[in-house]
């Protein structure tokens, strides 16, 4: 590894950003692993697509933007089509199966997951979408320990929603193992 | 990287904007002032819910120009005091920013700063350093400014900054950027010391026993006004001699020495790194203090150097400082992007035009 890049994206609202902030806590902060995050902010994030970046690097990060990205998430066909071009050719475009249904063609991977599906049916709230992504993030992307990001998610997510996080977690995670 | 000092020291992760308010919280400050402006909420938004904890006051005004004014009010009863805004705001407040250098009184003003000119826009700029270095406000006031470029940075400049305004009873500026406020990277509290509390015996704060004391700006008896110029313009003096902060990176052989502050520097520093690899003696001087600058680092450096490169996210601004600093004119060279950060290949495009290299 030299740098890795993962941009999280959907609509506002989908808890993209702290997704991002959960992954990029668990690089930095439990796996020691240097890391920064940013987002979209203020006009920028408003009208639909919104997105937020992470970079992991085994050295000191300077540029805090994602411009080869690895691992591009879109949980909608807006964000889609709107995010997926700095993807670079060994990197992996992953969507959800039932809101991207046209997906962007080009020199990558694509992988597309039932992530909102397994949300709201498995663990039974769509809310947790994003940690269901974070979870296939944590097995495709293999930079950071499973237990750190889950240590991440615990301190993150509101009390009282501990036990339906680790699950939807856990949920994205074996989701994206049985297609790699 | 696996880092020496994850799980033997506490690290956060947080935004940039958040780093300025812990650093606010740890130098004692427990009065925030303030009105919303992108890109710089997260400051009020933080101090509204962590002020009361720590027993202080939050308070949003009906405006910048309110702002101020209340900065003022406290800063004079010898409290340690910050505000924050982004350009409109920052512009706004010009006016009671000029009282507070001609009253002589401590506060830190932070400016996480937006495109302009006028309205302009959200989007990353260091179109706010003239403004913040050539005081942006009348009757000839120049205030310290201090430019973090890492959110460490954004943490212990802002305590450095308290430390400064109560040491030479002035108001002190932080100039950031939507990058370095928004952006979440670790950093490590409790690296270097607060400020410790500090003797105000000239603020107001009730006469009672004691004889009746002023914090004002105006003077309109004979000479008052031009005795009074004297001992600011010393007292700048004192700051320029005393105060200089600067980051040399791989200057010591360098032979095209890149000049940029905050962000821009980040963005130098990659490709400094990049353009070592390829063989360039390429480095750096990062100023962390924009006034009082460097100027003799600058002016030493131009000398052995064989060009300068001034990166700005505006279309040249501090490049004039560079050019005062310096005789060596005819090595200066700039490179601008106005509102938007520029990326690591951009810089080593044109380190490597400078350089004579095509590849």
């Amino acid at each position: 590894m030299s740098q890795y890049e993962i941009r999280f994206s959907g609509s506002g609202g989908q808890g993209l950003i702290l997704a991002g902030v959960i992954f990029a806590e668990a690089a930095a902060i439990y796996d020691g692993i240097s890391s920064v995050q940013s987002q979209s902010y203020g006009p920028e994030a408003r009208g639909g697509a919104s997105k937020s970046e992470v970079i992991i690097s085994d050295k000191k990060i300077q540029f805090p933007k994602a411009t080869s990205i690895d691992i591009c998430l879109a949980l909608t066909q807006e964000a889609a089509n709107k995010y997926y071009k700095d993807i670079k050719s060994t990197g992996i475009l992953l969507v959800d199966e039932d809101f991207v249904r046209e997906t962007p063609k080009g020199d990558f991977r694509v992988i597309k997951l039932p992530i909102v599906k397994t949300a709201s049916e498995e663990i039974g709230k769509a809310f947790v979408a994003n940690i269901v992504a974070t979870g296939a993030i944590t097995a495709l992307a293999n930079m950071v320990t499973y237990a750190s990001v889950e240590k991440a998610v615990l301190s993150r997510v509101p009390k009282g929603t501990e036990d339906m996080n680790k699950r939807a977690l856990k949920a994205g995670y074996d989701l994206a193992k049985a297609v790699m | 990287m696996k880092d020496a000092d994850a799980g033997t020291v506490h690290r956060e992760f947080v935004k940039g904007n958040e780093a300025i308010c812990h650093g606010a919280l740890a130098a004692g400050c427990r009065h925030y002032f303030g009105y919303p402006i992108t890109p710089q909420n997260d400051i009020p938004e933080y101090m509204s819910t962590h002020m009361a904890a720590h027993g202080g006051v939050f308070l949003q005004a009906e405006s910048e120009v309110a702002t101020i004014n209340m900065l003022l009010g406290a800063a004079a009863a010898g409290k340690r005091v910050m505000t924050s805004s982004s350009g409109p705001g920052i512009s706004l407040m010009q006016e009671g920013i000029s009282y507070m250098a001609g009253s002589e009184l401590p506060a830190v003003i932070v400016n996480i700063s937006r495109s302009g000119p006028g309205l302009g826009g959200i989007a990353p700029s260091q179109g706010d350093y003239f403004q913040a270095v050539k005081g942006g406000g009348h009757g000839g006031c120049r205030i310290p400014v201090l430019a973090p470029h890492s959110v460490q940075e954004m943490y212990e400049l802002t305590m450095h900054a308290f430390e400064l305004a109560d040491r030479y009873r002035t108001p002190v500026m932080i100039l950031g950027d939507a990058i370095i406020g928004q952006m979440k990277e670790p950093y490590t509290p409790g690296l270097c010391e607060p400020p410790g509390p500090i003797d105000k015996p000239w603020a107001t704060t009730g006469c009672a026993g004691r004889p009746r004391q002023h914090v004002k700006s105006l003077y309109l008896k004979d000479d008052d006004i031009e005795r009074h110029n004297w001992k600011l313009h010393e007292k700048l003096q004192r700051i320029e001699k005393a105060e200089v902060r600067a980051e040399s990176y791989h200057l010591e052989d360098a032979r095209i020495v890149l000049v940029a502050f905050g962000t821009a520097a980040r963005v130098c520093k990659t490709a400094i790194q990049w353009a070592r690899k390829e063989g360039i003696a390429a480095g750096m001087i990062r100023p962390v203090t924009l006034f009082p600058f460097p100027k003799t680092l600058v002016h030493e450096t131009a000398g052995k150097a064989d060009l300068l490169l001034v990166v700005e996210m505006n279309t040249g601004q501090m490049v004039e400082d560079v050019m005062i600093s310096t005789s060596h004119h005819d090595k200066v060279r700039f490179m601008g992007k106005p509102c938007a950060m520029p990326t690591p290949d951009d810089i080593l495009a044109e380190i490597r035009l400078l350089a004579g290299k095509t590849s």
